[in-house]
């Protein structure tokens, strides 16, 4: 019989049995267990959203979401995927972004709109019998009661209001501020939009609309690394992530990418896989070590030696002694190395001056436009000289022939000769001073003994000039004396060895930096020699390490020099990579109008932080940098000898820095006082300024007349995080208490500014108000007079970019707004509404005098050619937008600013779109919007135009306007650089003309954005984006003076403080220890440390660093680490509190005794916030302090030049730096820990 | 009973105008109320005496310090039990479906886990039902009502009456498993210092609890695995 019926013909047994050698099991039981799971991950909708803080991670996130509650988050992992052979970019995330969701519920959200109580007592007292204006007008003119509640800043005495209330007090006093001092004092800080571009524009455009002023923050964070824009007439660009994978050679110099590009470190990995070769370059042993096949770990601060080093060994190898042909070919076509450079005459030697310029021969050398601004070099074939194409004198005015074609002004083909060696091309050799630094004394840096002056031979030539015969050399050869290479033509201070003790042989550089010789040598052959055989695929990482030195541009300078000479700058798997701050704002042209109000007024007022801080919280007064310490022994004759501030002053008259507040007048009253006079508003101030009845703000910064009045801050925590000189801020911006130690250069009788006020007794408090918009109870918001509660990033709709990698992604709201918190956008519209209701009581339309300074990327960008002149002393007239400031006047109208708010202005239509010195006709686009937004029906002054009443139609606005999302416009954009350039481009962006992305797009998923000219590299199928791609490869200029990457700095500034070329310069002395260093002792041993802030691991500055979990994971409160050897030296054991103070402050942290760190220094992770777990300081008394409390910025000349082409000024483009790094510190054990929790014993009497 | 529970509800909310004068009718509710003992009607008596006493911005100034910045005094229950892990949305879920299914909506932008939100809940519920909910949340209350005595803050009547209400003893345990947590009580210097120490690393079965042994583990599911009625540990 068959088994037919014992057989199965459907089923299977479920096999009970075991597999892989018994070490698996399947069982038949039940899998109720599942239930537990099933219920814990439970949800009813799952929103996209991103972490909206300063990391340029833009990460995708799944929010989970069950009844209008959020319960957790996770990675999302549908990025769209590469091209093969490419690592997809997932999984982005990092543990930080993980731990978020515990922000929205957290004790410590910002749950209410707080306010000082005893401010609101006095607004509610005064409100009885008065209007709004009024009310405000007479709490902050009575001296009593302002500083009732200006005193007690950060003393707590918070109680909640109602939205509408603290609405109308901030409303009133914006509205007094712009009638009695003008807008101008009106001021916010927010920094890198990118994160949450549309929160960002909320705040920016209720000020623009104002007048009031936006500040900048790349530059004040100093991530902004001025060399950049130098070099390329760029403020950054850099390769996405996912290029490091194409490269051969990578350095990570001065970056710590595992820990601070955590989604983006697995590239690294990955190219580490492939075999790319890894040399890290950091003083401590960092996370990023592990990446290393050699780690070098030079002097802290001393990179500059190290990459001069490098330079010297392949420049040797590789242009001298044998001339690689790539490295050539690409030297002399973008870069400025043929440029002829004049020698001049100083002390009976010769120096390098400026680079040679058309104008200086007889009939221009056939050049009609800009003939100062076109730069010269030699044909090789014809050994004349000629006018190559692409100069910035091209740019402007000679459409189609800015390129980097190899053709001169009158079209003819060139050949650039690179350098004179050839006895057939010299007509003699030259001896020219070069400056040296590293022989300046430093406490506690190695010098060397060499002279200040190091004169160098290189072979020059006789060329007949305008105003007579005169000595020239090429850029190439002055960079090779520069490096100390002997060319064979005599001479001294010129090696021929690597074992020489010459500036900058890898011999000289063991002793300044400690990293031996072979190291170096090896280093930089192996880094050559991989570019030579790729075309360029050798990169360097660099970061924070280097940047926030006072000297940056220097290490900067150095390995930019390094890069170049290889040939990879714009070349795939090549060039440039700085990773700090530089979250990039990718749809920036279509972002900017709805930001700045562009769509109803140009321009908008912008500051630069540095310069602002530096004046307004007073750190000028308490300078101890003497110009003498920097200035270079081969300066020009000049007015050199002033203080740092004073060259500030002297940059914002001359026009080359911006100004807040203006003009000591109410730039309100201006126009009318220009109308009686009958004459012009700019021809009014310019005569003015002259005879002096008008004063700009910038030479009396202490007089109550220039100080800010009213100051924002949003998205940012800029008293917890980011404000160097931190106890500067509190004692004089602030008025409250403080931990200054130093005395005031009054006090100490030293060298008083020239150009600039000096009042005996400094102000303090110079804000009537300050408000912060938070989600979380920072330090800010714990010295602000209001606290608004914001949305979290799970709880408002924003758009978020970032450079390392090309996807635009949401922020969505996943829930409503939790408690009384409202969007950011919410929030500003909303003050938009109260201020036009309010500011009728004093304010109508009014005509608004501003003062632009010149601007990069604009035609006004070739103001002052030749050499620097300064109205003030007669040398020149004040010439606006030439030699001063531009003077525009705007129309605001106060009444109507919320009617203006919440729609899109007709200034779109009129004058159209643009960025970056092209411009483009956007009707089509604003047409598009009125249909996509629906447009204002209401009768009124924006009848008819587009709406943007909710954050998403923000986000239209932005999204259709931007060349970079969509196609049509980046056709256009295209298509509007051909004109200048004479050469297409549009193949760039015509496959993706239809594409037009919308905010409902990127919630489905993150997109690809669209090639756009904003930026210097492409999206492309077949290349990663890498910066300065479409210059190597569509012949687009370098936005410089030359056209090409500049190497040779030649504005005279430049030229006075020495960094015509890259040399070593040691730290400076800032002088904050010795005078306080024995004037509180506690009995325990001290030892002096190098202070360090590096970004951390436990948080993205301060954010998430009170968050238990990191808390948890760090050691729960402020640590700084030290090595064992200085431990031991102060008798300090790990976990001890240890209080580090100079005369800047002091602070109070757990000490981390480490092997991982260098001898000499200490290092603080960056924003670690104040409160939670700091205790009292035995030297000031007051609560531990933060990092910055022993910062003071200190600013520098060379970052004011302006009107110079690439060096003229731009938002967060270029501008002085809050550097830090220079910073020494007494360290010691405390003796006393003191929580300080008493109620404060106030000083001030409480007013009524 | 229900009275007394609105009062205290009231009591612990943010100060109002209105609250600060309503002393007489509050007074009034508090001797009309049948089920809380004259020693606890004196605790809430003083309560609503010093709460009417004060200045409207120096009541207010207490509150926000007290209950909005300090964070070992939140008034939102699961702070003190979750913190901010994962199991909080969760819990927040089933507390708002709770109230769902005796029909109440959160008609506030308020989390259900607000304590005055919870305490007005329980004054529309049974005795049982709040002798029940009350003693889950016990240890909460024990612990905040201890810390607000170490501060001399009158606001401790609140709790201790909410303690004798519940008519039981706080778990212990659960109690000092609450106070171990961070205390930002600033006035306890000894306190403050000890949350610095760091656990002990110990490797094996029985690793710390706060790492990703299997103690740990078992937490966790048990966490996940828990209705609202048994969310208390």
């Amino acid at each position: 019989m068959s088994n037919l019926l014992d057989r199965l013909n459907f089923l299977a047994r479920k096999n009970v049995d075991t597999f892989s050698d018994g070490h698996g099991v399947t069982t038949s039981e039940s899998r109720g267990w599942e239930e537990t799971y099933r219920k814990r991950w439970q949800h009813d909708k799952i929103v996209r959203s991103t972490h909206g803080v300063n990391c340029t991670g833009s990460c995708s996130w799944k929010i989970y979401v069950k009844g209008g509650i959020v319960t957790w988050e996770t990675q999302q992992t549908d990025y769209p995927r590469t091209r093969p052979d490419l690592p997809n970019h997932e999984p982005r995330g990092c543990p930080r972004g993980a731990s978020y969701s515990w922000y929205m519920y957290s004790a410590n959200r910002v749950k209410y709109p707080l306010i000082r109580s005893r401010l609101l007592k006095l607004w509610r007292e005064a409100r009885v019998v008065r209007t709004p204006v009024a009310a405000w007008a007479s709490i902050v003119e009575d001296p009593k009661k302002r500083k009732s509640y200006t005193g007690v800043r950060g003393h707590g005495g918070f109680v909640r209001a109602r939205w509408d209330e603290v609405n109308e007090i901030i409303a009133a006093a914006n509205a007094y501020t712009v009638r009695a001092h003008g807008p101008d004092r009106v001021v916010g800080f927010s920094p890198i939009p990118a994160m949450s571009m549309i929160s960002y524009a909320a705040g920016s455009r209720y000020l623009s609309l104002m007048g009031g002023v936006c500040l900048s923050f790349y530059d004040w964070y100093c991530d902004l690394p001025p060399a950049s824009p130098m070099t390329w007439g760029e403020q950054t660009d850099v390769p996405e992530s996912a290029d490091w994978y194409n490269a051969g050679f990578l350095m990570l110099w001065g970056s710590n990418v595992p820990q601070t590009r955590t989604p983006d470190a697995h590239f690294y990995t990955e190219a580490r896989y492939k075999g790319a070769k890894s040399v890290v370059v950091s003083p401590d042993y960092s996370e990023a070590t592990k990446f290393a096949d050699l780690w070098l770990h030079p002097k802290q601060g001393t990179d500059a030696a190290l990459a001069m080093a490098m330079g010297h060994v392949i420049l040797r190898e590789f242009h001298l002694d044998r001339q690689a042909d790539y490295f050539e070919d690409y030297c002399r076509r973008y870069t400025d190395m043929p440029m002829l450079v004049q020698l001049v005459k100083q002390n009976g030697q010769y120096v390098p001056g400026r680079l040679v310029r058309a104008s200086d021969f007889a009939g221009d050398l056939g050049e009609k436009n800009n003939p100062e601004w076109k730069t010269v070099a030699i044909d090789a074939a014809t050994k004349k000289v000629v006018v190559p194409q692409g100069s910035v004198g091209f740019r402007w005015g000679d459409a189609g022939k800015w390129n980097l074609e190899e053709k001169d002004g009158k079209g003819q083909d060139v050949n650039l000769q690179m350098s004179l060696i050839l006895d057939e091309n010299q007509d003699t050799v030259a001896e020219v001073a070069f400056p040296y630094f590293g022989n300046r004394e430093h406490d506690h840096f190695e010098g060397t003994d060499h002279e200040s002056v190091l004169v160098r031979s290189l072979p020059a030539k006789q060329v007949k000039l305008k105003d007579g015969e005169a000595l020239v050399a090429t850029v190439f050869d002055l960079f090779v004396a520069n490096y100390g290479l002997d060319r064979g033509v005599g001479g001294a201070n010129v090696a021929n060895s690597y074992d020489e003790n010459v500036p900058y042989t890898p011999a000289w550089a063991e002793k300044i930096t400690g990293v031996p010789a072979d190291h170096i040598i090896t280093v930089a052959r192996e880094f050559a020699s991989n570019a030579e055989k790729t075309n360029g695929r050798s990169m360097v990482i660099l970061g924070a390490g280097l940047n926030h030195w006072y000297h940056m541009d220097m290490s900067y300078r150095g390995i930019i020099n390094l890069l170049v000479m290889c040939g990879c700058v714009g070349q795939s798997g090549g060039g440039w990579s700085h990773y700090v701050g530089q979250e990039k704002l990718r749809p920036q042209t279509g972002w900017q109008p709805l930001a700045f109000g562009l769509d109803w007024a140009r321009p908008p007022r912008h500051m630069n932080s540095t310069s602002f801080f530096y004046a307004h919280t007073d750190q000028w007064r308490y300078e101890t940098l003497n110009v003498s310490e920097i200035l270079s022994p081969t300066a020009p004759e000049g007015p050199w000898d002033a203080t740092l501030i004073d060259y500030n002053v002297r940059a914002e008259r001359m026009g080359w820095l911006p100004s807040a507040p203006q003009l000591e007048t109410n730039p309100l009253d201006i126009a009318a006082m220009a109308a009686k006079e009958k004459k012009e508003p700019k021809d009014f101030v310019a005569d003015e300024l002259k005879s002096g009845s008008l004063k700009m703000s910038c030479e009396d910064p202490d007089n109550p007349a220039n100080w800010p009045r009213n100051l924002f801050v949003w998205r940012s925590n800029l008293l917890g995080s980011s404000g160097k000189g931190h106890e500067y801020f509190l004692k004089h911006l602030l008025g409250t208490s403080h931990g200054v130690m130093g005395k005031d250069l009054g006090e100490e009788g030293r060298q008083r500014a020239k150009e600039t006020v000096w009042h005996d007794d400094g102000p303090e408090g110079k804000l009537d108000l300050l408000v912060t918009l938070d989600f979380r109870m920072s330090t800010t918001c714990v010295y602000s007079d209001i606290v608004l509660p914001t949305a979290t990033w799970y709880e408002k709709n924003d758009l978020n970019t970032s450079d390392m990698h090309p996807f635009i992604h949401p922020l969505s709201s996943a829930a409503d707004p939790a408690w009384e918190s409202r969007s950011d956008w919410d929030i500003f519209k909303g003050l938009a509404k109260t201020f036009s209701e309010v500011a009728q009581e004093v304010l109508g339309v009014e005509k608004d005098t501003v003062l632009v300074p010149i601007l990069h990327d604009t035609p006004g960008e070739i103001a002052q050619p030749l050499d620097v002149k300064d109205w003030k002393t007669g040398e020149i007239e004040p010439i606006p937008g030439k030699t001063m400031p531009n003077v525009v006047v705007v129309e605001r109208d106060y009444p109507n600013l919320y009617k203006r708010f919440t729609a899109l202005g007709p200034l779109m239509n009129k004058i159209g779109n643009g960025g970056k010195g092209i411009a483009w006709n956007t009707e089509h686009e604003v047409e598009a919007l009125g249909k996509l937004n629906g447009v204002v029906t209401e009768e009124g002054p924006t009848k008819g135009m587009p709406k943007i009443e909710t954050d998403i139609d923000a986000t239209e606005v932005v999204l259709m306007l931007a060349p970079e999302t969509n196609g049509e416009v980046a056709v256009k954009a295209w298509e509007a650089l051909s004109k200048a350039t004479g050469r297409e481009h549009a193949h760039l962006a015509i496959p993706k003309e239809d594409e037009k992305i919308r905010f409902r797009d990127i919630v489905a998923q993150p997109r690809k954005i669209i090639s756009s000219p904003t930026w210097s590299g492409i999206e492309s199928e077949k290349v990663c984006y890498n910066a300065g791609y479409t210059n190597v490869h569509e012949l687009i200029p370098w936005r410089t003076l030359t056209g090409r990457q500049q190497l040779y700095q030649d504005h005279m500034w430049m030229r006075a403080f020495g960094e015509g070329f890259c040399l070593y310069r040691p730290p400076i002395d800032t002088k904050s220890v010795n005078p306080v260093i024995e004037s509180k002792p506690n009995g325990n041993k001290q030892v002096v440390l190098n202070f360090i802030t590096p970004h951390q691991k436990w948080g993205i500055h301060s954010t998430y660093s009170e968050n238990l979990l990191m808390l948890t994971l760090n050691r729960g409160g402020p640590v700084v680490w030290i090595c064992e050897t200085d431990a031991a030296k102060a008798g300090i054991v790990d976990n001890d509190w240890v209080e580090a103070y100079n005369a800047n402050g002091a602070l109070v942290a757990r000490a981390v005794v480490s092997q991982r760190i260098k001898e000499g220094t200490i290092y603080m992770y960056h924003a670690q916030e104040k409160i939670v777990n700091v205790p009292g300081s035995e030297t000031t008394g007051n609560r531990g302090g933060i990092h910055n409390s022993v910062t003071r910025a200190i600013t520098k000349p060379t970052h004011m030049i302006g009107g110079y082409a690439q060096q003229s000024y731009g938002f967060n483009y270029y501008g002085t730096v809050g550097s830090n790094r220079d910073e020494f510190v007494i360290v010691r054990k405390m003796e006393k820990i003191d929580w300080l929790e008493r109620p404060l014993a106030e000083k001030v009497e409480a007013a009524e | 009973m229900a009275n007394a529970l609105k009062i205290i509800s009231v009591l612990v909310s943010y100060p109002t105008a209105d609250l600060l004068d309503a002393g007489p009718q509050l007074h009034a509710a508090l001797n009309a109320d049948g089920v809380i003992g004259e020693g606890e009607k004196n605790l809430l008596g003083a309560l609503i005496d010093d709460l009417c006493a004060h200045d409207i911005y120096d009541a207010e100034e207490r509150y926000v310090l007290l209950f909005d910045r300090t964070r070992s005094l939140s008034l939102h229950l699961f702070e003190h039990v979750h913190g901010e892990s994962r199991d909080r949305g969760q819990a927040m879920v089933d507390l708002t479906t709770m109230y769902g299914a005796q029909g109440f909506g959160i008609d506030a932008k308020e989390l259900p886990d607000y304590l005055p939100l919870f305490l007005e809940y329980l004054s529309t519920q049974s005795p049982e039902e709040v002798h029940n909910l009350l003693g889950q949340t016990l240890h909460i209350i024990s612990a905040i009502r201890t810390r607000l005595q170490k501060r001399e803050s009158i606001y401790a009547n609140a709790f201790l009456t909410l303690e004798a209400i519940a008519g039981a003893k706080a778990d212990a345990a659960a109690v000092a498993e609450i106070l171990k947590a961070p205390e930002d009580d600033p006035n306890d210097l000894q306190a403050l210092d000890k949350i610095w120490e760091e656990e002990a690393v110990t490797f094996g079965a029985g690793a710390g609890s706060n790492s990703c042994g299997l103690e740990r583990l078992r937490t966790r599911v048990r966490a996940a695995d828990r209705s609202v009625q048994q969310q208390n540990h």
